[in-house]
């Protein structure tokens, strides 16, 4: 019965991860840079709808579903403003150079947050409620059910833009070789700055999905950044497909490890399992998707 | 190295040093010699973090670790062992040392984004230890009672006393940072940031040892800062070990230059006293630090205190003692023997069992059509590929499977089809750190007399070379300004200040004029003459027949003929390969 449940909700928390690492490889894939804001992105959209609940009457404000338009919007501006900033104006700049840059802009939003908010921890309305589906002999949380739906349902749609419409293909071209992209005439500015809206967007939505059951602080950017890093990096370098599976290894690890001995210790784990693929398989456990540039 | 731009910098900045000194000495309040002092401990922190994120160009996000690291280690023998400065400062800075080195090898091989993520993760390992072993860390709360500076029962007074004591730190750190990277050893530096094919396989620059001098050092420097940084707050908690610090390390770096000794004590002058200048915007000032940074790297990535960098190439002309003799060291008359090489890309056999011996001092032309093999086989030859069977030696020194710079340093140097050259190094410089590589080291430019003299030296042996290469007056100027030609005369100007036994050309007149291809051949021979193998790659036959002694024709990765220009150029299936069936049918 533990297993499953925990299970459930290492699948819950893996969803959420899926969605920032995701998020991640879209602007890593389309500029080549990394993106080091992506955790503040994840705290933006946690707090985005911490301050929307209070706007909602009551009968709205305990349904966290209600504010994801809100955070979808709010944290895709954000990723537009980002790009405008910390991207366009260094694209001809080395790649560590963004890296600076978006750093600059975590720390902006970090302590704009903390101003703004305060830094104690702070918790979103659940999606639908909180209470637990009980089946046969198993109870499941509604909360973990309705975040891997949510999650599942965003995921569904990235890959439905990505390989079913033309602006997907655009997006993909522009992913591959930017220089080719700008040969056919795709308008590579505007695709760069769509995938910034995309993989903040997804963040934020992260955001209100992890900060019901785990309480946010301004301050948990930076962590949440590493976890996106590291699922990148084990799944390897630029593969969609590798950041999610990469995302849900993180998820079980963390919840069984957390379980089995204690928090720190399964933190502690993850940066070894880290070391260990950087030093046996630096290309990820899937293979490296990108060129990596030298 | 009074190289200001203008004589009245040179008057600036010993002139504000000393008023700021002045000021700090005598008429700061309490508060303000606090906040003086901390701005020491940043230089020196910063200072250290110019030598593996500025000269190493490595963005390293383990700075604040190896500071948090140097505190705790003060604080826990100073508190718990009581044990005095001069025995608690030394292992300061050896431990993150240490942990630097130690992680080293897993850590710098790992390319740009590699390489934060696996600092960053090693920083939150630190953390994560520091807090959770509360028995020694004193965990979250900290360590409190951290004793002032005594030496040998001698106790040093909080206060101006302590300012001074750390700003003399500073000094000798500024002073040991400015003798490594003065001399050659921080244009070698300098060579491995802008030219990293070029630094190893055209010269022998080993520049894994010089990331790991860079990490090191930087450790060093962070351990000092980080103690000294204890002994002035009295307590440390595990924030000493946290992202913050790393970020206002990085912040000054950026702004105060990444290559600047005065720039990095400024910034971080300027930004120790920023949020008392921000006080006024009340909680969002760490958010204006943010702002400061995205602003110096947009505008000002070179640091906004760029007026205060040595433009790096401006240097003197070195005096007149010009035709000083080079050293003729003549290199050592042996073969390069190419045994049975082989290599795939995926399913492509792009060598395929080559054979091939090189006469010293003589001229071998390679010649073959397009994804015959040829480069291929170059970039094994230098170790940037490595075979997947066969073999190459020099002499009876075994080249495969060796790292690209000792290839180099056994004497075989190259060029490229598209030339590597340092962008932003002058002409001058670019020959010079070829001179002798295995000669530049860390200990030679640290303990020398004078750094910049042995520097001074080499430039004015890269003037004796480039004027044998035609290349006189263009000293100054700078790599990327050159014509192609010119650049393309540099590279080979470059591999030959090593004295290398062979010299491998990969398509070097692509792109000239009749007429500089012709002067061009004529500067092969002269070096041959002198002794210097050369494996000439091109794809003008006339050319290349007219100067080889051996001509050898590569097809679908095998050698199809070789042996006398003429002989070879007539054979059917050189004809085949290289003109094409239509010349067979009309000769």
């Amino acid at each position: 019965m533990l297993l499953a449940q925990l299970s459930l909700n290492a699948l819950a928390l893996g969803s959420s991860y899926a969605l920032i690492a995701l998020g991640f490889v879209l602007v890593l894939n389309a500029t080549g840079a990394v993106n080091f804001a992506q955790g503040d992105a994840v705290m933006a959209g946690g707090f985005i709808a911490i301050a929307a609940a209070s706007f909602f009457p009551e009968a709205f404000n305990t349904y966290g579903i209600v504010m994801l338009p809100i955070v979808l919007v709010g944290t895709g501006l954000l990723g537009l403003a980002l790009s405008a900033v910390a991207y366009l104006p260094l694209r001809r700049h080395p790649p560590v150079t963004v890296f600076v840059s978006t750093i600059a802009v975590g720390i902006i939003l970090t302590n704009s947050f903390n101003a703004l908010f305060g830094a104690a921890p702070r918790a979103t309305p659940p999606l639908l409620g909180g209470g637990q589906t009980v089946l046969g002999n198993l109870s499941l949380s509604q909360q973990s059910l309705a975040v891997i739906a949510t999650a599942a349902a965003l995921i569904a749609g990235l890959g439905f833009l990505l390989h079913a419409t033309q602006l997907g293909r655009r997006l993909r071209a522009t992913a591959q070789d930017p220089e080719i992209a700008r040969a056919l005439g795709i308008n590579v500015t505007r695709m760069i700055c769509l995938s910034f809206i995309l993989g903040t967007a997804l963040a934020g939505t992260a955001g209100l999905l992890l900060a019901n059951q785990f309480f946010l602080t301004p301050n948990d950017g930076g962590v949440l950044m590493l976890k996106a890093y590291i699922a990148v990096a084990i799944g390897g370098w630029g593969s969609l497909r590798g950041a999610a599976a990469g995302a849900m290894f993180i998820a079980f690890f963390e919840v069984f490890v957390a379980t089995w001995l204690s928090h720190p210790v399964a933190e502690a784990g993850l940066y070894l399992a880290l070391f260990a693929v950087l030093l046996l398989r630096p290309q990820g456990l899937y293979g490296e998707a990108v060129q990596r540039r030298a | 190295m009074q190289n200001w731009r203008t004589n009245a910098h040179r008057l600036i900045l010993p002139g504000a040093a000393l008023a700021l000194a002045g000021y700090g000495i005598f008429f700061a309040s309490p508060y303000d010699t606090r906040i003086l002092t901390i701005a020491g401990v940043y230089a020196l922190l910063v200072l250290g973090y110019q030598f593996i994120f500025g000269h190493a160009g490595a963005l390293s996000l383990a700075q604040g670790t190896f500071f948090g690291l140097g505190a705790f280690v003060t604080g826990i023998l100073a508190t718990r062992f009581g044990l005095e400065f001069h025995a608690t400062f030394p292992l300061s800075i050896l431990i993150p040392a240490a942990l630097a080195a130690l992680v080293a090898t897993a850590v710098l091989r790992l390319e740009s984004h590699y390489l934060a993520l696996a600092t960053l993760a090693l920083s939150q390992s630190v953390l994560l230890l520091a807090i959770n072993w509360e028995s020694v860390t004193g965990g979250a709360n900290g360590l409190p009672g951290i004793p002032g500076v005594s030496i040998l029962g001698w106790n040093l007074p909080r206060g101006t006393p302590l300012l001074v004591f750390v700003w003399i730190w500073v000094a000798i750190g500024a002073v040991l940072a400015h003798r490594i990277v003065a001399g050659a050893y921080g244009l070698a530096f300098r060579t491995v940031r802008l030219a990293p094919m070029a630094a190893a396989a055209a010269i022998g620059i080993d520049a894994s040892a010089l990331r790991l001098a860079a990490f090191v050092l930087s450790a060093a420097y962070a351990g000092a800062a980080g103690a000294l940084y204890a002994h002035t707050l009295t307590v440390i908690s595990p924030e000493v070990l946290g992202f913050g610090i790393m970020i206002v390390c990085l912040t000054m770096t950026v702004i105060g230059g990444r290559w600047s000794i005065p720039g990095a004590i400024c910034a971080a002058l300027l930004l120790t006293h920023l949020p008392e200048w921000f006080r006024g915007l009340q909680e969002y000032y760490l958010a204006a630090n943010g702002v400061v940074l995205l602003l110096a790297v947009i505008f000002a990535p070179a640091g906004f205190l760029v007026f205060l960098q040595r433009r790096p190439d401006s240097a003197p002309r070195p005096p007149g003692v010009s035709n000083a003799a080079i050293p003729q060291m003549l290199p050592p008359k042996t073969e390069l023997t190419v045994a049975a090489l082989s290599k795939s890309f995926g399913g492509l056999r792009a060598l395929d069992g080559a054979n091939l011996t090189l006469a010293p001092g003589t001229i071998t032309g390679l010649i073959g059509p397009n994804g015959s093999g040829k480069t291929t086989l170059v970039n094994l030859l230098t170790g940037l590929e490595q075979p997947d069977g066969g073999n190459a030696r020099l002499g009876t020194i075994q080249l495969t499977g060796q790292p690209s710079f000792r290839i180099a340093r056994a004497g075989i140097a190259r060029t490229f089809q598209t030339p590597d050259l340092p962008a932003g190094v002058t002409v001058r410089d670019t020959v010079a750190a070829a001179i002798e590589p295995a000669h530049i080291g860390l200990w030679q430019d640290m303990l020398a007399t004078n750094p910049t003299a042995s520097l001074r030296q080499r430039r004015t042996r890269a003037d004796t070379i480039l004027q044998d290469f035609g290349l006189a007056g263009l000293d100054d100027q700078l790599c990327d300004a050159l014509p192609h030609g010119r650049r393309r005369m540099l590279e080979v100007a470059r591999a030959a200040a090593g004295n290398p036994a062979f010299l491998i050309l990969d398509e070097p007149t692509a792109g000239f004029t009749q007429a500089e291809t012709t002067s061009f051949g004529e500067k092969l021979q002269q070096l041959a003459a002198s002794g210097c193998g050369i494996l000439l790659i091109d794809h003008d036959p006339d050319f290349v027949a007219g100067i080889s002694s051996t001509l050898v024709c590569l097809d679908g990765g095998t050698v199809i003929a070789s042996g006398a220009p003429a002989d070879v150029l007539q054979q059917p299936a050189v004809r085949r390969a290289y003109f094409g069936a239509f010349h067979e049918s009309a000769a």
